[in-house]
């Protein structure tokens, strides 16, 4: 059986797996690193462009073969599995949370506080815009304080978006820039963004992708990489009682199922994001440790965490001409802060420009139906108002029962158990849910009111967005699975990073947050060797 | 090799290829013939701002694209309600019935070519409404060639700076450079 030993084995190949060896490896030269990632690395650019193009003709998989066919999990929010993870198709949005989401046991009574104190966290926020390289306007609320200036400037607001924003603010909210991975400037080795209109596959490297930080690694051969190579569990040492070191990881390459390849390392760093890390940890059980490992909280696949959303389409009178920068948005965050005195509801703002009612259409709205010029002429009777695209991510909570299990009826080609995801909002959460929803509408229709708009529609999110949780930090073995530094209680030599580790979702986007806990866990990391 | 044999393992050679590469090989072509029948058709479903030869542009770029068609490729596979995918057949494979059918009915009243406009819009329409097309389609899947058809282009950059008289360019590779302001104005004669 092949035998690889190093100073970190690195499981995953995700954007925390690809900081966490960064910053490592600039902590401590010359310790060997392996990441081992089930997925394929899809590093060729000249094909990325091609597969764009197929993309936006075709429909097809902007992304071939960033799958593993049957490595699937119930309830998951993407099959996404390569090297780069979910973030190769990001849109690349870095908000941040606030202090409110970890204090909220303290401030509201609910949830639980996180283990780590603001100012800390903020220091780590600035340090992963700097590494991932963010465009962004600072907020110009004063609890939105930053301590260093945004490492590039923000993107141009576009045309639409200066009308869209010029409406919006009529309402009395305040609006800016959304933060973004992606270049205004060339930064880091990267061009500036082109506006190609296609963010989920950028096809000039403007937006922030971790297999660039995988290719920079391997180029000055900083880590080893395996892609293809499923983890399949960790391996306790015999000694340790409970909590014993981890001595190995059990693995096979995709190619060759029935030769198992096997990883000894000094530190063990599970960073296979929120399905995959818990999913690993439970599937290393044995009879020593039949709840799996790290888990003598019985918190692995726990607390499962994500916010809800609601979006609308407005019809407004702007001029707006669809398509000339679909995906960047209008922030606000004037509703991330909640009076303690008053019903809790937290929530982000973000307005796009929309084509919704401004589309080629085949039936009138009488429903005749409409050939070539009368095509044209509906459209563009259609064009003399605008659309925006309005959501709020909303701050929701998840229960002890929001889980991820192993679901035995359900496996791999090698027999073992695949995740079931199945999310549950703790009872404050449920209690309180349709008072946020009423006021995220009555949100939506001052911003209608305020400047001759219309709400077309409305759409509950179906899914929680930005997951996380399931190996959540704490300060107490006992309600937790590691530090807030991602060291697991259980085992010193084996740690979990970023998004799993979170015990709240917050209120909007989490990438910028998973990678800047991440960057706070690889100190622990490196100081650890 | 003598060409019998050389045939021979052409022939052995194909059996061998992944049943994905087979299907991306057995894409149709359309006839001559059927082609110059949805040429007619285009003169009805795209605008006559085209102009005779932006339509047989439109129409070129269509067969085209039917050309390069992959039947079983991989499809996006979702966020949020993930599920893998594939592209089904080659939406061409319809179009041959479909074209049938809606020249057998202009056949009634002379055929399509002898038909006023008027009476080949009403052949078209009620094409459309047999078919039970709704919509059109993000992309032509076959529901029938004139939607298809329509879909193809009204869907395109092209038609929307068309609608819009704006050089907006949605999904080309523009710069932030100017962003900020109004998109200029299509010149004159731009279709």
């Amino acid at each position: 059986m092949p035998v690889f030993e190093s100073d970190i084995c690195v499981i995953g190949g995700g954007i925390s797996a690809a900081l966490l060896a960064q910053r490592v490896s600039e902590l401590k030269p010359g310790r060997s690193i392996v990441v081992v990632e089930a997925g394929d690395r899809l590093f060729d650019t000249e094909k990325r462009r091609q597969d764009r193009v197929r993309s936006l003709n075709y429909g097809e998989n902007p992304w071939p073969g960033d799958f593993v066919e049957d490595q699937a999990a119930a309830g998951i929010i993407s099959r996404t599995m390569a090297v780069g993870g979910s973030a190769l198709h990001w849109g690349g949005v870095c908000n941040r949370f606030s202090a409110e989401d970890l204090r909220l046991k303290s401030m509201y009574g609910l949830a639980t506080d996180w283990a780590i104190g603001w100012d800390e966290l903020e220091r780590f926020y600035c340090d992963a815009e700097r590494v991932i390289g963010v465009s962004g306007e600072p907020s110009p609320l004063p609890q939105d304080r930053r301590s260093e200036p945004y490492p590039m400037p923000p993107m141009v607001l576009s045309w639409n978006l200066r009308q869209l924003k010029e409406w919006a603010e009529k309402s009395g909210i305040a609006f800016w820039s959304t933060p973004q991975a992606k270049n205004t400037v060339p930064y880091d080795g990267r061009s500036d963004c082109k506006r190609c209109n296609t963010c989920e596959i950028c096809p000039t490297g403007a937006r922030y992708s971790p297999d660039y930080t995988f290719k920079r690694l391997l180029a000055s051969k900083a880590i080893s990489l395996h892609d293809r190579t499923l983890v399949r569990r960790l391996v306790p040492a015999d000694a340790g009682g409970k909590t014993p070191r981890i001595v190995s990881a059990q693995a096979v390459h995709r190619d060759r199922p029935d030769d198992p390849v096997e990883y000894r390392a000094r530190l063990f760093v599970v960073a296979a994001g929120y399905c995959w890390s818990p999913h690993l940890l439970l599937s290393s059980s044995s009879s020593r440790f039949p709840t799996g490992l790290a888990n003598g909280s019985g918190l692995v696949g726990r607390y499962m965490a994500g916010h809800s959303f609601i979006s609308a389409q407005i019809e407004l009178d702007a001029e707006i001409y669809p398509g000339m920068n679909e995906q960047h948005s209008l922030i606000s965050r004037e509703f991330f802060r909640c009076a303690t005195d008053r019903p809790f509801v937290r929530h982000d703002l973000r307005v796009w420009e929309s084509s919704a009612g401004r589309a080629p259409r085949l039936k009138d709205d009488r429903g005749r139906i409409l050939l070539g010029d009368s095509v044209l002429a509906d459209w563009r009777g259609r064009t003399k108002r605008g659309t925006a695209r309005v959501r709020a991510y909303y701050d929701v909570h998840p229960s002890i029962d929001s889980t991820l299990t192993l679901d035995r009826t359900t496996t791999n080609r090698l027999g073992d158990p695949l995740p079931r995801i199945t999310h549950n909002l703790d009872d404050a959460t449920v209690a309180r849910l349709p008072e946020t929803k009423r006021h995220i509408l009555d949100v939506f229709n001052r911003l209608a009111r305020a400047n001759n708009g219309k709400v077309l529609s409305t759409s509950e999110g179906t899914y929680l967005d930005h997951p996380a949780g399931g190996c959540r930090m704490g300060t107490r073995a006992g309600d937790s699975v590691c530090d807030s530094f991602g060291r697991t209680h259980d085992h010193e030599n084996l740690f979990v990073v970023g998004s799993p580790t979170l015990p709240t979702a917050g209120c909007t986007n989490g990438t910028l947050t998973f990678a800047a806990v991440t960057l706070r866990s690889a100190r622990a990391v490196a100081d650890a060797l | 090799m003598r060409r019998r044999t050389l045939l021979q393992l052409l022939l052995s050679l194909a059996a061998a290829l992944p049943a994905r590469i087979k299907l991306w090989a057995q894409a149709p072509l359309l006839s001559e013939a059927d082609k110059g029948r949805i040429r007619r058709v285009a003169e009805i479903v795209l605008p006559r701002e085209l102009g005779d030869d932006g339509r047989e542009r439109v129409v070129a770029a269509f067969f085209r694209w039917l050309q390069e068609y992959r039947a079983g490729a991989e499809m996006d596979h979702g966020y949020g309600f993930t599920r893998l995918r594939k592209t089904g057949p080659s939406p061409a494979d319809k179009y041959p019935s479909q074209l049938d059918a809606l020249y057998a009915r202009a056949q009634a009243s002379g055929g399509l070519a002898a038909m006023t406009e008027d009476a080949r819009r009403a052949a078209i329409e009620a094409a459309v409404v047999e078919a039970k097309v709704e919509r059109l389609p993000a992309r032509p899947d076959g529901g029938h060639i004139t939607t298809d058809l329509m879909a193809f282009y009204f869907n395109s950059v092209e038609a929307t700076d068309l609608a819009y008289h704006a050089a907006i360019g949605r999904d080309l590779c523009r710069g932030l450079d100017g962003s900020e302001n109004r998109p200029s104005t299509l010149p004159t004669g731009v279709r």
